[in-house]
C-alpha cells in the first residue's frame, strides 16, 4: 500500500501537486496552473502528444469532498507500475528520455507551449518507452522569452550523456548525487578533449560552463533582449542533434556475455527455463522483479505471462542490450534498470523523502533469484539471513537458486580468496530460509548441483 | 582550455562579450543567469543554422519530387 496524501516529490511548482487518495494518484491543478493546463488541452497538444506516446494519458475527475484539492481541477493519471531514476538507467534509455523531452518542447513550440522544466525525473518509462509524466511542465510560451529549462536539459540529458558516451559509461551515477543533473563545470572537467571538437558540446557544454562561471552570483542587466521562436526552435534542434550523435556500445563488460560462458547444460537451462514458467504459472504475479537478471532471459517469460517485470542487474552493458531488446521488439512488459544490489538506490532529496529507495517501491508480487545467491553470500559476505531478509522485503513470492561450493562459478569466486563460508551449505541455506519463507517447491537442474526453491513468505 | 578555430573564438567573444542580454523568465525554476546569457547569445548563430538545415530540407524534398515526378510521367517512363 502506498502511502496516501501528497506526494514527499511535488512542492516545488505552485501550480499543482500529485497526491493519492484511496490508493489512487491524483495532479490538481491549481491558480496559477490553471490558464497552462486550458491551453494544453484546447490548443490539441495535449491529444497530440498522448497520440505519439509521449506524455501520460489522464482523466478529469471530480473527488466532490471538501478538502481544498476537491474545488480545483483534478486529474488522474494513468499510473506508472514502477517508478525509476535516471541514475538507474542505461545510456539509450537517458537518451531515449532526452530525445521524448526535445521532441515535446518541439512540439510544445509549435503549440505556442514551452517545457518549464526539462527534469530527467519528469520523464518515466510507460509500456517501454519514455514518456512525460508532469503534465504541467507545459506552459504557455510568452513571446520572445529564452527556454528557462535550457540549463536544466543540459545538466540532466546532455552532459550525463556526453560523459557516458566519450568518458565513462559508469559516470552516469553522478545523476544519484547531482539530483539536479550534472554541474556543467564539473562535466566540462571530466570530459575529454575531443568533446570541444562537436559544436553542440562545445556551446551547450563547455561554453556553458564558463558562462555560468562568468555570471555567477552577478545581477545581469535584465530583459533588454528577446529570443525569436525560429532561434527557440534552432536550439532544441542543436541540442536534440547533439543528444542523438552521442553514441555507447555494450561490449566488453563482465556480465554482457554470461550466458555464453557459463556451465549450464542445455538440460539445466530447459529446466530453469521451465521452472520459471511454471513458477509464474502457479503465482500469477501482476509485479515480478528479476534481481541479477542479466539481459532478461527470464523476465520475458514473466512479461509474457503478463507480469510487470522489473530487469535489475549491476552492469550497464546488460541493461543496455536488454533495453533496446525490449525497445526492438516493442516488449512493453519488461524495464530493465542498473542496480547494485549490495547497495541499492537509497532515498534522497529532500528529507530523504523525494526520490525513493528500491525497497519503497515494492513489495512486488514475486522475485527471481536467479544465479544471484553465490554473488552475495560469496561475491559480497551477506550472511545468509540477511539475504533471506532482503528477499523477504522485495517479494512475497521467491524463486531462488542455490548454487553450492562444488559449482565452478563459486570455485571462481573463491579462486583468489580464503574460504571463510563454512555455513554456505545446501543445508544451511534451506534452514535459514526456512525460517522466512514456506518451502514450496524444491526443483534440482540437470547436469548441476545446483537447485531452485519456490518460497512463499510464512 | 582556449578554442583555437576561427569560428569557435567567435562563439567565445559572443558569449563574453553579450551580459547584458540577459531576460527575466517566468516559471518556477531558476534558469541561471549564465545560462540566459549563453542562450541569447547563441541564439542568432542556432536560428540561423536551422533556419539554413530547413530551407535545404525543403529544397532536397521540392527537388525528389520534381525528379522522381519526371521519372513517373515521362516519355520513357513505361
Amino acid at each position: 500500500m502506498r502511502p496516501e496524501g501528497v506526494l514527499p516529490s511535488s512542492f516545488r511548482d505552485p501550480a499543482g501537486r500529485v497526491f493519492r487518495r484511496d490508493g489512487v494518484l491524483y495532479r490538481s491543478i491549481l491558480g496559477p496552473g490553471r490558464p497552462h493546463y486550458d491551453t494544453l488541452m484546447s490548443s490539441g497538444l495535449y491529444k497530440e502528444l498522448v497520440a505519439a506516446n509521449l506524455l501520460v494519458p489522464h482523466d478529469e475527475v471530480s473527488l466532490g469532498g471538501d478538502a481544498p484539492e476537491d474545488r480545483v481541477t483534478i486529474i488522474r493519471p494513468e499510473e506508472i507500475p514502477f517508478i525509476s531514476y535516471p541514475y538507474e538507467w542505461s545510456f539509450s534509455q537517458l537518451q531515449d528520455a532526452a530525445l521524448a523531452t526535445m521532441e515535446i518542447q518541439k512540439r510544445g513550440l509549435h503549440s505556442g507551449m514551452t517545457l518549464a522544466d526539462a527534469s530527467a525525473y519528469n520523464i518515466q518509462f510507460l509500456r517501454g518507452r519514455p514518456v512525460l509524466v508532469d503534465t504541467l511542465s507545459l506552459r504557455r510560451a510568452v513571446k520572445g522569452e529564452p527556454w528557462t529549462a535550457y540549463r536544466q536539459y543540459c545538466q540532466h540529458f546532455l552532459a550525463p550523456l556526453a560523459l557516458m558516451s566519450l568518458r565513462d559509461v559508469r559516470l552516469g551515477q553522478l545523476l544519484r548525487i547531482h539530483l539536479d543533473g550534472i554541474p556543467l563545470d564539473l562535466a566540462a572537467a571530466l570530459l575529454p578533449l575531443r568533446s570541444r571538437g562537436r559544436p553542440s558540446l562545445l556551446l551547450h557544454v563547455h561554453l556553458h560552463a564558463r558562462s555560468q562561471k562568468r555570471y555567477e552570483g552577478r545581477d545581469a542587466p535584465m530583459a533588454r533582449r528577446k529570443i525569436g521562436r525560429q532561434a527557440l526552435l534552432g536550439l532544441v534542434d542543436s541540442l536534440e542533434s547533439g543528444t542523438r550523435k552521442l553514441r555507447w556500445r555494450a561490449a566488453g563488460t563482465e556480465w554482457a556475455d554470461y550466458y555464453g560462458d557459463t556451465n549450464y547444460s542445455p538440460e539445466g537451462m530447459a529446466d530453469k527455463l521451465k521452472a520459471v514458467e511454471e513458477f509464474v504459472a502457479a503465482v500469477r504475479p501482476r509485479t515480478v522483479w528479476d534481481l541479477g537478471g542479466n539481459v532478461g532471459t527470464f523476465s520475458r517469460i514473466a512479461a509474457k505471462a503478463g507480469a510487470m517485470t522489473v530487469t535489475f542487474d549491476i552492469d550497464p552493458a546488460c541493461v543496455e542490450r536488454n533495453y533496446l531488446a525490449t525497445r526492438a521488439g516493442r516488449e512493453a512488459g519488461i524495464l530493465p534498470l542498473l542496480m547494485d544490489l549490495t547497495n541499492p538506490s537509497p532515498a534522497s532529496g529532500w528529507e530523504n523523502r523525494e526520490r525513493m529507495s528500491l525497497l519503497e517501491r515494492g513489495p512486488a508480487d514475486a522475485v527471481l533469484a536467479l544465479a544471484l545467491i553465490h554473488h552475495l553470500a560469496i561475491g559480497n559476505n551477506v550472511p545468509l539471513e540477511m539475504a533471506a531478509r532482503f528477499f523477504a522485503r522485495a517479494g512475497r513470492h521467491l524463486l531462488v537458486e542455490f548454487v553450492p561450493k562444488s559449482d565452478s562459478q563459486v570455485r571462481r569466486l573463491l579462486v583468489t580468496r580464503e574460504d571463510i563460508f563454512n555455513d554456505y551449505t545446501q543445508a544451511e541455506f534451506e534452514r535459514v530460509f526456512g525460517a522466512v519463507f514456506n518451502l514450496r517447491r524444491r526443483i534440482p537442474l540437470s547436469g548441476s548441483d545446483r537447485v531452485l526453491y519456490h518460497m512463499e513468505m510464512k | 582550455m582556449i578554442p583555437t578555430r576561427p569560428w569557435r573564438i567567435l562563439a567565445l567573444g559572443i558569449v563574453l562579450g553579450c551580459g547584458f542580454l540577459a531576460g527575466s523568465a517566468a516559471g518556477y525554476i531558476d534558469p541561471g543567469t549564465g545560462s540566459y546569457v549563453l542562450q541569447i547569445a547563441i541564439a542568432f548563430l542556432v536560428g540561423l543554422a536551422f533556419s539554413v538545415k530547413v530551407f535545404w530540407k525543403k529544397i532536397s524534398i521540392f527537388l525528389k519530387k520534381t525528379f522522381s515526378s519526371k521519372d513517373g510521367n515521362g516519355p520513357d517512363a513505361s
